[in-house]
């Protein structure tokens, strides 16, 4: 009777728990409230019924854990993840993740070092002891050290993006667009970067540049019907050309009709939202 | 004329096909787990690494390099295969062939094959056609030609008897290959014991177990590069995009989720 219904329910919790963990980790999502809550419940009341799946859940609460600063919950995941696994190099990178989260980057950087004089290959410490580098604040070192990174690993394509971000901040464009190139052409379909790759194109001004960020914006456009930036991006770019005084008329008038189909877009999707917000406004009206 | 169907004593069901079935289910579970002990961890070189990575930069420059600027891709290509200084012409390595002769890992690594997957079989196979000799034991549900019969009705001295009945030691390998599945659904995909994989495996890695010789590899990427035209994918993007209205659907209907679950 009332018992069956309880243990039913929590079954069902702990495995929607689990599966949900799961799907984070296999998106690859940075939730880390979330995860910490659901996590640190799963292996306090639930760790029996983990089985093997515990020591992976260990690691993404661990680093969780660490971006939300509960220092507690990583160090005890990490003991536990040491003492099933001494001696393991995944497990030296997570404690020099945790150093560096109490910002003892000398300590960490040692760890890592460690890591690398038995395997040299181990691309995850060398990562970290770059991270390190830009959360010192010093970015032409990190940039110096990525660029060594990446002509060894040139086909890490997280390290490609980091480093278009660096030299965004630095603001330089040049750069930062050839590292653009390399993902456009590893994700040809991913809009996102046909869309930073125009944007950087468009900061970096200059008729040949605008032309090429119209481009890319109507390539992400294509993409991804729904990208507004990229919408509002084909409207100014195709503008700015418009009124360039450098353009001869033909490409001022196929500029100036880019242009106008922008505007007619957005100019319905703005509509589209207004339909859907009429419900709100309904209710603010009733509530007044 | 259909031949009466011979009739087999049920013993045979219960003494003979059934523990070859089991046998043979064992020995692959046996095998696999045999060879997760006896796994070699192979530690490429940093140099490996980066020059795969580089080959495969370079296939998608020649893929995908259309969905960059010229200018951008023509910089690539010049990166790559210019007289002087490009990467794919100029770097030579330090090439050892992996022959069994020199290199000892290979070596091992062929005999922990032999070992686990050949012997067994070859073992099993001869105990199983000793122990389990003199008789019929099954009919496969296809006719077959008299040719077969030396092979599949191995100690059975009849002349008249069809093809299509066969001895035990075939039906043990036809368990061997049949209980693929069976591996699949117990040990999980890539499991030790499944015979044919690690056959067809064995046979193409002699194929692919070729990446020491970069050199060769460098040289076809460069000669493919050079052969490699731009021809942009934006040109006509403009065009193509303004044909049709955007799709706007669902934009900004979808409530924001809330809470965890």
């Amino acid at each position: 009777g009332h018992y069956c219904l309880d243990i039913n329910v929590l079954i069902i919790v702990f495995t929607e728990m689990r599966d949900k963990l799961r799907k984070w980790r296999e998106d690859n999502h940075r939730n880390s409230e979330q995860i910490v809550d659901v996590g640190e419940e799963l292996i306090n009341e639930h760790a029996s019924k983990l089985g093997d799946d515990i020591w992976i859940i260990y690691e993404q609460v661990m680093i969780a854990a660490l971006d939300c600063s509960r220092d507690d919950l990583a160090w005890t995941c990490l003991q536990e993840l040491k003492k099933q696994f001494p001696g393991s190099q995944r497990v030296k990178r997570l404690a020099g993740m945790r150093l560096e989260a109490l910002e003892k980057y000398e300590d960490a950087s040692k760890q890592y070092d460690s890591i690398l004089q038995d395997d040299p290959t181990n691309t995850a410490a060398r990562k970290r002891k770059i991270s390190i580098l830009k959360a010192q604040g010093k970015s032409a070192e990190a940039i110096r050290e990525l660029n060594e990174y990446l002509e060894q690993f040139v086909g890490d394509q997280e390290a490609w993006h980091e480093l278009s971000e660096l030299y965004i901040n630095e603001h330089d464009y040049g750069k930062a667009a050839f590292c653009l190139e390399e993902l456009m052409m590893t994700n040809p379909h991913n809009h996102l970067y046909c869309e930073q790759y125009a944007e950087v194109k468009y900061t970096q001004g200059g008729l040949e540049n605008l032309e090429l960020s119209r481009k890319y914006f109507a390539q992400a456009l294509k993409l991804n019907n729904g990208n507004m930036r990229a919408l509002f991006g084909l409207y100014m770019s195709a503008s700015h050309i418009a009124a360039s005084p450098k353009v001869n008329a033909t490409v001022k008038k196929a500029n100036v009709k880019y242009a106008a189909w922008a505007t007619n877009q957005i100019n319905r999707a703005y509509q589209v939202t207004k339909t859907n917000q009429l419900p709100v406004e309904e209710l603010l009206l009733r509530s007044s | 004329m259909d031949e009466p169907e011979l009739l087999l004593d049920s013993n045979i069901r219960l003494w003979v096909v059934l523990p070859i079935v089991f046998i043979t289910f064992l020995v692959g579970v046996i095998r696999h787990y045999v060879s997760i002990l006896l796994q070699s961890d192979k530690k490429l070189t940093l140099e490996q690494v980066s020059d795969s990575q580089v080959l495969i930069r370079s296939r998608i420059l020649r893929e995908n390099g259309k969905y960059i600027p010229k200018q951008s891709f023509l910089m690539r290509k010049f990166y790559f295969n210019n007289q002087e200084d490009g990467f794919l012409k100029n770097t030579k390595r330090k090439v050892v062939p992996p022959s069994p002769m020199t290199d000892p890992s290979m070596l091992t690594d062929m005999m922990k094959g032999n070992v686990t997957n050949v012997l067994p079989m070859i073992l099993i196979g001869g105990w199983i056609n000793w122990t389990f000799s003199g008789f019929v034991t099954t009919k496969v549900p296809f006719p077959l030609t008299l040719r077969f019969k030396p092979m599949l009705q191995q100690g059975i001295e009849l002349l008249s008897l069809d093809a299509s009945w066969v001895s035990s030691a075939s039906w043990y390998f036809l368990n061997v290959f049949g209980l693929r599945s069976m591996y699949s659904l117990i040990l999980g995909q890539d499991n030790g014991a499944d015979q044919s994989r690690i056959m067809q495996e064995q046979m193409s890695g002699a194929a692919i177990a070729m990446p020491a010789d970069t050199n060769k590899a460098f040289k076809a990427e460069w000669e493919a590069l050079e052969l490699t035209d731009h021809q942009w994918a934006l040109e006509g993007v403009e065009e193509e995009l303004m044909s049709r209205e955007l799709d706007l659907d669902g934009m900004f209907s979808k409530e924001l989720p809330t809470g965890i679950f």
